[in-house]
């Protein structure tokens, strides 16, 4: 396959073995630091990527991201939320959003942020969000 | 075969073993190396963020009524609002088995104290859930 019979065996098996190699690295390397990442270990805070993104396409009002990141819905369901979130995009103005931690069990990641908004009416809200990531998805927010 | 012969197949067998380890190594270095190219890691927040307060007594005092399963010391401690919510917070959570407090912020007054609750459901599975007490002069007035 891949021509690779023309090859003598000897530098078959040594292309093969640096083939398997950069897998493994590459492969063990993203799962340790995902892992290493999201538990916090080293200090990093222990924000998820997946989190993260979620909460900045909250704080943005990407209502066509925050369908990706979420649960799996029907299509009546994402044109709600569509519609809710355009109707909002303008309203609200983000201050800050402050990550204050997360912890994992399993597949179970829970990351709690505060958030500061500003209503164009002037309004000033001050609430905290907790998102429940299960495989990459963020399935509760409240 | 004679010594010399098997002696030659040997180191012939023991090079080209040095040069599959060599370069099954070689690949595992260049596959973390394009790992740490590549990945870009969690992207810089773009919005400004509250400096970190430390854990209020009041919520530590929680914390650990529910660490420890101590319903009197709950009871004692938030009224009957609070307690309602925090009932919702922490649903489907039938165990408790550890509080972690993660992060608090203050802002006008007005501090969030975060905290993961670890323990089963009624189900026997293990979960976590995460809640957040909010205080304003010492007492906990809300729970998300």
């Amino acid at each position: 396959m891949f021509g690779l019979k023309l090859l003598p065996p000897m530098m078959r098996t040594a292309l093969s073995m640096l083939i398997i190699g950069g897998l493994i690295g590459y492969a063990g390397t993203a799962f340790t630091t995902t892992l290493v990442a999201d538990s916090g270990l080293l200090g990093g805070g222990g924000e998820s990527n997946d989190a993260h993104k979620y909460m900045m396409a909250f704080v943005k009002r990407e209502s066509e991201k925050l369908s990706r990141l979420g649960p799996s819905t029907d299509v009546v369901s994402r044109a709600l939320q569509q519609q809710n979130a355009a109707q909002q995009a303008g309203d609200v103005k983000p201050l800050t959003v402050t990550y204050l931690g997360g912890s994992s069990s399993g597949r179970v990641s829970v990351h709690i942020y505060a958030l500061e908004l500003q209503a164009v009416g002037g309004q000033y809200q001050f609430f905290p969000l907790a998102l429940t990531i299960v495989g990459g998805k963020v399935v509760r927010v409240e | 075969m004679s010594n010399a012969g098997a002696l030659g197949s040997g180191h012939l067998n023991s090079a080209r073993a040095a040069v599959i380890l060599a370069t099954f190594l070689g690949g595992l270095l260049s596959g973390v190396v394009v790992y740490a190219v590549t990945d870009r890691g969690t992207e810089a927040n773009p919005y400004a963020s509250l400096p970190r307060a430390g854990e209020p007594a009041v919520t530590a005092d929680v914390a650990l009524a529910l660490a420890n399963d101590d319903a009197q010391a709950l009871a004692n401690q938030l009224d009957m609002a609070v307690l309602q919510r925090l009932q919702t917070a922490i649903e489907p959570l039938a165990e408790i088995r550890s509080t972690k407090f993660v992060g608090a912020v203050e802002k006008n007054g007005r501090v969030l104290a975060a905290y993961i609750a670890g323990g089963r459901t009624a189900d026997g599975i293990d979960i976590v859930r995460g809640f957040v007490l909010s205080v304003t002069g010492d007492q906990i007035v809300g729970v998300n």
